[in-house]
C-alpha cells in the first residue's frame, strides 16, 4: 500500500510540469484553432536557454524562468505574427498550420542540435541531487519545486483569463470568433498576445524541466506526442482539462514503469492518445469541436 | 467490396482482358522456369527438403530477380500496349526513355563495376519516388495529410524480415505478400482514424508513429531497440546492389501507373471531391468512407512493398530507422513540393529533394543542418509554393508536355 501511494506521489509530481507544458499549447489551440507542434520544440528551445544561462552565469533554473518566459513571449508574438496572422482566413488554414509548425519544430531541432550537439543535458542546481522525506515517503526536491511553480503559474494563467479584461477578450475570442470581432474584440491582436503567453508557458516549463528531465534536441518530437495526448485527453482549448489529464496520466504512466518498466511508460501516452481520438475525439472537457 | 473498388471495374476490366494478345507470351515459359527455381532454392532447399546443386546457389538469386522482373513485365503488358495504342508517344517519349536507360544501367556497372553510388542512389530514389506518390493518393487526392505513412515502411521490413530470420525465405519473394500486409494494416487503420479529419487525422498519424516505434522498440521477438540482423545477399559486392535496383524499380513503375489509374477513374474523381467539400460529396451520392478508407490502404501497399526490399537491402532493422515522424514528414515534403495531387508531381519533388538532400550532406556534412534545410524547405513550399512545381506550372499553362502525365 505504501508502493502504491509513493508511485502516486511521484506521478502527481510531475504531472504538474506536464500541465505546464500543455496549458500554453490548449490556449494556442483554444483561441487560434492552431495545433502547435513546435511546442515541445519551443520548450526544448527554452531548456537550452537554461542550461546555457546556467553554465555562463550560474543562474539558477527557477530563476532564469524570468529570462524565459519574456523571451518565448516575443519569440510567439513574432512568430504568430510573421507566419500566420494573414492565413487565419484560408480555407485549408487547419492542414497547412500543423506542417508550418512541424516545419518550425524541425528548424528548431536542427539549429539546436548544431549550436549544443546532441549530448544529453541537464541542469544540476544543488537542490536537483536531495529528496525530502515525510515518514515512509519521498519526493524529489527537484519535483517538488517543480510542482509548486507550475501549479502556481497555472492558476495564475487562469486568474489571468477570469479576471482580467485581455483575459475576458482572450476566452470571447475562444468561444466564437466572429462574435468577439463583432463585439470590438481586436481578435488579431488577441491571438498574437495568446500566441505569446502560450510560448511564455512553454519557457517556463522549459525553465523548470532543465533539471527534471534530461534533454537533447529530437527530444521534442517523443515529449510532442506526450503534450498532444494530454491536450486531446483534456479536451482541446480547456485549460482545466489540460490539468486534470496532466495528473491522471502522470500517475497512470508511473504506475505502468513501476509495474512493466520505464521504457513503456511513453507508450501508456501514445496509447491514450490513440484510445481517446478512436471513442472521444473532443476530450474530457472539450466541445466537439470541427476539423 | 465489390462497390468501393472500381479501379477494376469496367474501362480498366475491358483493358485487362487484352492480356492475350501480349507481345510477352513467349516469355510464359521461362518465367514458369524460373518461379520453379526460386521456389527449390528458397522454400525447398533452404529447409532442407531438397538439395540445391552448386550452380544453383550461385545463380538463384539472379534467376529469382530474371523471373519476377518478366512476371512483373508481363503482368504489365496491358498497360504498356495501351500507352503505345492511345498514341501518348509524345506525352510519354520521355519518361519511357529515362525508363530505358534506367533499365541499361546494371549491365554496364556488370560490364566496368563503376556505377556502385549511382546504383545506390538511384534505388534510394525510387523508393523515395514510391513513397510520396502512394502518400500521394491520400494525402493529394484525398487531402488527408497523414504524418505516419513511415509505419507502413516499417510493417514491410519487419514483416518480410522476421520471415527471413526465422525461415529463410528471402524478402524478394515475401516483398508483396509484405505489401498485402502493409494495405490491410492500412485499410484497418484508416476504419479507426478516418472517422476524424483535419488536424485530428493528423496528430492521429503521429501518434500511430509514435506508438509502434515504442511497441517495436519494446518487443523481444522483432528485437526491440538493438535490431533485427538478417543475413546479407549472397552476390558479390560489384552486382549486389542490383537485384535491389531492379525490383525497387518494378514496384515504382507499378506505383506511379496505380497513381494514374487512381487519377483517371471514378475512384480517384471521388477522391477528388472529398478534398473539395467532403460533405457535398457524401451529398452527391459517393460513398466518402469507403473511399477514403480504399485510399489509405492502397497507398499503405507499394510502400510496405518497398519496405521489405529496403530492409533486406540494409541487412539491419531497427526502429529508429523508419519511424521517425521527420521521415514521414519528408514523405509530405516530397509530395507538395513536387505537387499534390499530380501524376508526376510526386516523382519530380522526390528526385529534387534527393538531390538537394545530397547536395547538402556532401557540402555541409553535418547531419544537423540536414534537419534544418528540410524544415526550411518544408515552410517555404507551404508557404509560398503550396500548389508545388507541376501545379504551378499548370496553373501558368506552361507546364511541358513530358511532364505532363496525368
Amino acid at each position: 500500500m505504501i508502493q502504491v501511494f509513493q508511485i502516486v506521489i511521484l506521478g502527481l509530481a510531475l504531472g504538474g510540469v506536464y500541465a505546464l507544458m500543455s496549458s500554453g499549447m490548449t490556449l494556442i489551440f483554444g483561441v487560434m484553432r492552431i495545433v502547435n507542434l513546435a511546442h515541445s520544440a519551443f520548450i526544448v528551445m527554452a531548456a537550452y536557454l537554461a542550461f546555457w544561462l546556467f553554465k555562463a552565469i550560474n543562474l539558477d533554473p527557477t530563476l532564469s524562468m524570468a529570462i524565459t518566459m519574456p523571451v518565448m513571449f516575443l519569440i510567439g508574438m513574432a512568430y504568430y505574427r510573421i507566419l500566420f496572422a494573414s492565413r487565419a482566413d484560408n480555407p485549408r488554414f487547419v492542414d497547412i498550420t500543423v506542417l508550418i509548425t512541424f516545419a518550425t519544430g524541425l528548424i528548431i531541432e536542427g539549429g539546436l542540435a548544431f549550436i549544443f550537439t546532441g549530448i544529453y543535458r541537464t541542469t544540476t542546481p544543488e537542490y536537483a541531487k536531495t529528496s525530502y522525506t515525510f515518514g515512509p515517503f519521498f519526493i524529489p526536491q527537484s519535483q517538488l519545486y517543480a510542482l509548486i511553480i507550475s501549479i502556481v503559474l497555472i492558476v495564475g494563467l487562469w486568474l489571468f483569463l477570469r479576471y482580467t479584461r485581455i483575459g475576458n477578450a482572450i476566452r470571447a475570442t475562444m468561444q466564437n470568433r466572429n462574435a468577439a470581432q463583432v463585439v470590438g474584440v481586436n481578435v488579431r491582436w488577441i491571438s498574437t498576445l495568446s500566441f505569446g503567453i502560450g510560448l511564455a508557458m512553454a519557457g517556463a516549463a522549459g525553465s523548470l524541466l532543465s533539471f527534471v528531465f534530461t534533454f537533447y534536441p529530437a527530444k521534442h518530437v517523443a515529449w510532442i506526442g506526450m503534450i498532444l495526448c494530454l491536450v486531446v485527453l483534456g479536451g482541446m482549448g480547456s485549460l482545466v482539462g489540460a490539468l486534470v489529464s496532466s495528473f491522471l496520466l502522470a500517475t497512470a504512466a508511473s504506475f505502468v514503469s513501476f509495474y512493466l518498466g520505464a521504457t513503456w511508460a511513453p507508450i501508456t501516452f501514445y496509447l491514450a492518445l490513440f484510445l481517446i481520438l478512436l471513442f472521444r475525439p473532443q476530450g474530457l472537457f472539450g466541445k466537439k469541436v470541427e476539423g | 467490396m465489390s462497390d468501393i473498388s472500381p479501379v477494376n471495374s469496367n474501362e480498366h476490366g475491358a483493358m485487362i482482358k487484352t492480356e492475350k494478345n501480349s507481345p510477352l507470351k513467349p516469355f510464359i515459359i521461362p518465367v514458369l522456369i524460373s518461379m520453379l527455381f526460386v521456389v527449390w532454392k528458397y522454400v525447398l532447399s533452404a529447409n532442407g527438403i531438397l538439395k540445391s546443386p552448386p550452380w544453383m546457389e550461385q545463380w538463384g538469386e539472379a534467376m529469382l530477380i530474371l523471373g519476377l522482373g518478366l512476371w512483373f513485365l508481363f503482368l504489365l503488358t496491358p498497360y504498356i500496349t495501351r500507352f503505345s495504342k492511345v498514341n501518348k508517344w509524345v506525352k510519354g517519349g520521355l519518361p519511357l526513355l529515362i525508363l530505358a536507360v534506367f533499365l541499361v544501367i546494371p549491365l554496364i556497372q556488370i560490364k566496368t563495376g563503376t556505377l556502385n553510388y549511382w546504383l545506390y542512389m538511384l534505388t534510394i530514389c525510387f523508393m523515395y519516388i514510391i513513397w510520396s506518390s502512394s502518400w500521394n493518393i491520400i494525402g493529394g487526392y484525398a487531402g488527408y495529410i497523414s504524418l505516419g505513412h513511415t509505419v507502413f515502411i516499417a510493417i514491410g521490413a519487419y514483416f518480410a524480415g522476421m520471415i527471413f530470420v526465422f525461415w529463410r525465405i528471402s524478402p524478394f519473394i515475401t516483398a508483396p505478400v509484405a505489401g498485402i500486409v502493409a494495405m490491410v494494416s492500412g485499410l484497418l487503420f484508416g476504419l479507426i482514424a478516418l472517422r476524424t479529419r483535419g488536424s485530428t487525422f493528423i496528430i492521429s498519424t503521429i501518434a500511430l508513429v509514435l506508438l509502434v516505434a515504442e511497441i517495436l522498440d519494446n518487443w523481444k521477438l522483432t528485437g526491440g531497440v538493438n535490431g533485427l540482423a538478417m543475413p546479407m545477399i549472397s552476390l558479390e559486392g560489384e552486382i549486389a546492389k542490383i537485384p535491389f535496383y531492379y525490383y525497387m524499380l518494378v514496384i515504382m513503375v507499378l506505383c506511379v501507373l496505380m497513381t494514374y489509374f487512381i487519377q483517371h477513374s471514378k475512384f480517384g474523381l471521388g477522391l477528388r471531391a472529398i478534398s473539395q467539400d467532403e460533405i457535398k460529396a457524401e451529398v452527391a451520392g459517393i460513398p466518402t468512407r469507403q473511399y477514403k478508407i480504399l485510399a489509405f490502404g492502397l497507398s499503405g501497399m507499394f510502400i510496405g512493398m518497398s519496405g521489405a526490399i529496403y530492409g533486406y537491402s540494409l541487412t539491419y532493422l531497427r526502429p529508429s530507422i523508419f519511424l521517425t515522424v521527420a521521415i514521414g514528414t519528408g514523405i509530405v515534403l516530397n509530395t507538395i513540393l513536387g505537387g499534390k495531387g499530380t501524376v508526376s508531381g510526386p516523382v519530380i519533388g522526390a528526385a529534387i529533394m534527393l538531390a538537394v538532400n545530397e547536395f547538402v550532406v556532401s557540402k555541409l556534412g553535418a547531419t544537423e543542418l540536414n534537419i534544418v534545410v528540410t524544415g526550411l524547405i518544408l515552410m517555404l513550399v507551404l508557404l509560398f509554393f503550396p500548389e508545388g512545381i507541376v501545379g504551378s506550372l499548370r496553373n501558368k499553362g506552361t507546364l511541358p508536355t513530358f511532364l505532363d502525365w496525368d
